[in-house]
């Protein structure tokens, strides 16, 4: 009989920006139920924390006791005593966690206790919880004293994030490289030993963030493209990052082959870039004069100017009847224009019958969704009406959904990215989206040199990993994940870029080339041919060539020469040759049985090894020796946990 | 929220039982090791390589001191002698060693932390306790008793320095500082042996007689694996075609090249390149791989160019007979290596046969590994030389060599052709190249070891002199 139920079993992935949590096993291990951003807002009591931004309507509100709205799910609106909670700000947040590590233990028990009482699990409830690699003993101590202590669990594990993704991907040999948000953890774990000497652990500057800000500084000179946009336009299926510099060189030679910069192509309209769009999808070649999509662009580029910030400030200065107004003319405008647009110059885009990979495109739009604007309206109090209003205005979002290049990429960030928000985005109706279009400048997000440091890091663990005939098998076992991975085209640049500088070619030296056949005929007759294992025991010359011959030839070619390898080499065929590695370098292929993952994409496959190991642990283990149940905490402490960690 | 009780640390007087609760810290001049006692392995390893930002500030760790960045100075707090000369940086390295991977940064008191404390999660109330209480609280690893390594040669002064850190700067409860030569004998369970601990800066032997240290048998020589890269570099220079050294961070991407072509791989561009002792660096982590897929030791009998058991071959002629083997650079110009791979490790046991240049002379022949194992037996009693000669233990990441362990024991047997000698050479190389840690960490956690620590109180009473009485 086994200790546990499968649906009672809970599951929990703290991270720095988003924590994950199930509740039972399902028939087939689905991506995780919950999804929960990590932060926590201060409380009115200090050192208490509510999981959403509580702000004031009134100034002379009574003072308001913050457990009341403990617990309240997102989504609903309660309203009371002058309080509101607001679901979409952050403003304010505290994040318990930084690059992985616990910064503010108060705000993480106060998350942990968010998370739990969100699943809410039925008393008898063990927990596995997924750990961040760079959790220090001790802090595992402590979180086991939280667990066992606050929540009274009657049994606990935790697993390695890394070691998870072994598990989740089923092999015991594995590169593990886990791309975060503000860092990346890279680790190696062979024969499902997870290796801590030389584990490169939150690599700083090689996660998404560092994404967001190659994009905030590529973008540097066209105004609009804020913190926040460029974060959006990372998420956005367009923005991926090409396998090699080179292609993003190719991509800027050919914006260059027109007559000005994009920029500029863009603002003036100059036909160029038409020209170039036709070109390079083969369709028509002459392209109509005047407003094509060139001036379309130049347009948007105005109201992005205006963006984010103006639109603020313009809500906040009272204005808005007016900006409104004007915005409707804008409107019509543009839907003249496109009109127009569509009559002309259109052909050559978006009455292609075969839309082009969002690759070979010059430029690509993606929605933007607004928060700093509601944010704005809400602090100046705009009602409710009003923002309705402002929304129908400003969004432009429903109608032009479908011009987001691939669909797919679409869906999936939806699915996992932003399924939170996009439930609370549902819900309240509030948020602004924009369509703000991109140059090539999206392809640069990863052009800061952060694969190079990647690529170092991981060069770097392998190398360090202590069982030396592993490494081969650690490089052919490469598993990247991590939501920082999601844009696309970036594990395969990583792979490349690793491919590029670290992989050992096959020696010319020790392959029999083609300048060789006409000497293999000579040494046979020694017996050199033979492959000759080196044996400690008789080590000596006898047992092998002739020792007389060999110091003949080797007097008259004292230094390395395609002759002289033929004394050695046929015997490097039998053994391993190059002693380096790495010889090659492969991604671990994602088990297929798991149906629900391939949609949204196997970035957060550790949660995934943990309902694997979840099952092992609590329901088919039934010694249960892999995790640490109540009595072994009373009689031993939080310190037994080390003797389960995985 | 709840309130948690206050954690039930183990109580001080059960310092080390099976608990995780001591820490043994075992630093070296290339990598500095620290972990928990009862554990294996080193859970923390940090190089002991720094580097330095012309701000001054210090920066540790591997993700920190491999990245290209102009004006980052690489140094190191060791002397070429393998004791600590930089003080304050050792001490700073040491404690990002434990506190990064271990103990995580400032840890306070349960009673301190804010759990348990209703009114203020900050510690904030108890801000008014007095400064006093205050910088008790700082102090990064009170809770933990510190076992430390330190080479057989350590002067004094050194070593007073060493408690004085620990126990005042860190405040550590209890303290012991052991040799690393007999923590490495302690991890192969053996109280009576010969330890040759070949490291970066220094190959060390030393002599243990039931588990005391045989002050006259300690020997050490440079001969070690700093020395290595030497030799490889010398003989990087005087091969022929020149073999280019260039370290990975220069190189962008490389493509294949024909054995002894000139590489075609591009290069990154720095505006302004990283300084000299970076460059240094990162070509000894080539080096590394080098040695680790490359170069072997000549496995005896006999030395590399003595004669073979045929009239005038020698053995440096019969390994020309084996397959050579090939290396590629980071930037992709590659070739083989016959006799020179083993000719570059051949100094260690031959002094006539080390490479030399301009700047590096021949070693004298009293300094090669060989020479310093035969000064230390000896320096000893003569009846106790055959047990010893029985137990050799060989330890440290130098002694990873292919067949280093199969030399040593052939030229120990010709030296002394009468008792068996026995070179015990973990097999694996984690053991072995951590072999002073894992017998610290053994020792640690005995039981019994339970007296021998040097606790705060005693620390008090008779100054950093009683790790002289204490720790012999």
């Amino acid at each position: 009989m086994p200790p546990f139920r499968d649906d009672q079993i809970l599951i929990i992935a703290p991270g720095s920006q988003t924590t994950l949590a199930q509740l039972g096993l399902p028939e087939s291990y689905t991506p995780a139920r919950s999804r929960l951003r990590s932060r926590m807002f201060p409380a009115e009591k200090e050192g208490e924390f509510e999981p959403v931004k509580i702000r004031r309507r009134e100034d002379n509100a009574p003072a308001h006791n913050g457990d009341g709205h403990e617990g309240a799910t997102n989504g609903e609106n309660d309203e009371n005593d002058g309080w509101e909670e607001d679901h979409i700000s952050e403003e304010g947040a505290v994040w318990p966690m930084k690059k992985g590590k616990i910064v503010d233990w108060p705000a993480f028990y106060a998350l942990m206790t968010h998370v739990y009482n969100t699943v809410n699990p039925p008393f008898h409830t063990p927990v596995l919880l997924i750990s961040e690699p760079v959790w220090t003993p001790k802090d595992l101590e402590k979180v086991t004293q939280f667990f066992f202590e606050k929540f009274k669990v009657p049994a606990f594990a935790v697993m390695d994030a890394a070691m998870a993704a072994t598990y989740a991907y089923g092999v015991p040999t594995a590169t593990v490289v886990d791309v975060g948000m503000e860092k990346a953890d890279i680790t190696c774990v062979s024969d499902h030993v997870l290796h801590h000497i030389g584990r490169s652990l939150a690599v700083p500057d090689c996660g998404g963030e560092s994404l967001t800000d190659r994009l905030v500084e590529v973008m540097k000179g066209r105004k609009g493209f804020g913190r926040e946009v460029c974060d959006q336009l990372k998420r956005s299926g367009i923005c991926e990052v090409l396998p090699s510099d080179a292609e993003i060189l190719k991509n800027d030679a050919a914006v260059e082959d027109d007559p000005a910069n994009p920029a500029a192509a863009a603002s003036t309209g100059i036909d160029g870039e038409g020209q170039q769009r036709s070109n390079s999808s083969g369709a028509v070649g002459d392209v109509p004069r005047g407003p094509g999509p060139g001036t379309e662009v130049g347009e948007e580029k105005l109201e992005d100017e205006e963006g984010v910030l103006d639109i603020a400030s313009i809500v906040t200065g009272g204005n808005m009847s007016e900006y409104l107004a004007q915005k409707e003319r804008e409107k019509a405008e543009r839907a003249a224009a496109k009109g127009k647009k569509g009559s002309d110059s259109q052909p050559a885009t978006a009455a292609k019958p075969v839309r082009l990979p969002n690759s070979k495109r010059l430029r690509n739009s993606f929605m933007y969704e607004d928060f700093n604007l509601h944010n704005a309206m809400k602090k100046a109090g705009m009602s409710g009406e009003n923002m309705a209003e402002m929304h129908s205005a400003l969004d432009e979002g429903p109608n032009k959904r479908q011009k987001t290049p691939e669909p797919t990429s679409a869906v999936s960030e939806n699915a996992a990215d932003g399924a939170l928000e996009t439930t609370q985005e549902t819900s309240s109706g509030s948020i602004f989206r924009r369509e703000i279009e991109v140059g090539p400048e999206r392809f640069q997000a990863a052009s800061g040199g952060i694969l190079d440091r990647l690529a170092d890091a991981v060069y770097r663990t392998v190398q360090s990993c202590n069982d030396i005939n592993r490494r081969s098998d650690l490089w052919d076992n490469m598993i990247i994940l991590g939501n920082g991975s999601r844009v696309r085209g970036f594990k395969d640049a990583l792979l490349a870029r690793l491919s590029e500088k670290y992989i050992i070619s096959p020696s010319s030296a020790t392959i029999f080339t083609s300048e060789l056949p006409s000497n293999l005929s000579t040494p046979i007759a020694t017996g050199a041919n033979t492959p000759m294992p080196q044996m400690p025991g008789q080590p000596h010359p006898s047992s092998g060539v002739n020792p007389l011959l060999v110091a003949a030839t080797t007097a008259q070619n004292p230094h390395f020469n395609p002759a002289q390898s033929t004394f050695g080499h046929q015997s490097s065929h039998s053994h391993s040759g190059h002693g380096q590695t790495p010889t090659s370098i492969k991604l671990v292929k994602f088990p297929e049985y798991f149906p629900e993952w391939k949609d949204v994409g196997y970035d957060e496959a550790a949660f995934l090894g943990a309902q694997v190991a979840a099952k092992v642990l609590y329901v088919n283990d039934s010694t249960g020796s892999g995790y640490m149940n109540r009595t072994t905490y009373n009689d031993q402490g939080p310190t037994a946990i080390h003797e389960v960690a995985m | 929220m709840a309130t948690i009780p206050p954690t039930q640390a183990p109580g001080t007087a059960e310092y080390a039982g099976d608990e995780i609760g001591a820490l043994v810290l075992d630093p070296g001049s290339h990598s500095t090791r620290a972990g928990f006692a009862g554990e294996d392995t080193p859970k923390s390893v940090v190089p002991t390589h720094y580097g330095v930002l012309p701000t001054g500030e210090r920066l540790f760790g591997d993700n920190a001191i491999h990245l290209p960045k102009a004006d980052l100075e690489i140094k190191n707090p060791y002397n070429s002698d393998g004791i600590v000369e930089d003080w304050e940086t050792a001490a700073k390295l040491w404690e990002y060693t434990i506190t990064s991977r271990l103990t995580g940064a400032r840890q306070t008191p349960p009673s301190k932390n804010g759990l348990n404390d209703a009114k203020d999660e900050n510690g904030d109330t108890n801000m008014d306790e007095g400064m006093e209480q205050l910088e008790e609280q700082e102090k990064p690893l009170q809770e933990f008793p510190l076992l430390m390594s330190e080479p057989a040669w350590n002067p004094a002064k050194e070593r007073q320095k060493t408690i004085e850190i620990a126990m005042e700067e860190w405040g550590v409860p209890a303290f012991f500082l052991a040799k690393n030569g007999q923590l490495a004998a302690y991890s192969q369970s053996k109280a009576t042996a010969l330890v040759v601990d070949i490291g970066a800066l220094n190959t060390s032997v030393t002599a243990l007689w039931d588990g005391m240290v045989l002050q006259k048998s300690l020997q050490h020589t440079p001969l070690a694996g700093n020395w290595l890269n030497d030799q490889i570099r010398i003989m990087f220079a005087n091969n022929q075609p020149p073999v280019p050294l260039v370290p990975h961070y220069m190189v962008k991407s490389k493509t294949p090249v024909d054995a002894n072509a000139p590489s075609s791989a591009t290069y990154v561009h720095f505006d302004k390149p990283p300084t000299d002792s970076f460059r240094k660096l990162e070509e000894e982590r080539v080096l590394t791989s080098f040695k680790e897929s490359v170069v072997q030791v000549w496995q005896g009998p006999g030395r590399l160019d003595s004669p073979a058991s045929q009239g005038g071959v020698t053995n440096g002629d019969y390994v020309k007979s084996m397959p050579p083997k090939p290396f590629e650079m980071p930037d992709g110009w590659n070739t083989v290596f016959g006799l020179e791979r083993f000719k570059v490790a051949e100094g260690l046991f031959d002094h006539n046969a080390a490479y030399t240049d301009d700047k590096t002379k021949k070693p004298s022949g009293e300094q090669t590994i060989i020479s310093v194992v035969n000064k230390a037996l000896q320096a000893v009693d003569v009846d106790a030389r055959p047990v010893l000669l029985n137990n050799i233990i060989l330890t440290g990441a130098g002694s990873l060599i292919d067949k280093l362990p199969e030399r040593l024991q052939a030229d120990i047997q010709a030296m002394y052709p009468n008792p068996r000698v026995r070179v015990l050479a973990n097999s694996n190389s984690v053991e072995r190249k951590y072999g002073a840690f894992v017998g610290g960490s053994v020792l640690a956690s005995l039981g019994s070891f339970h007296q021998m620590w040097v606790s705060k109180e005693e620390y008090a009473e008779h100054g950093a002199q009683i790790v002289d009485k204490r720790c012999k």
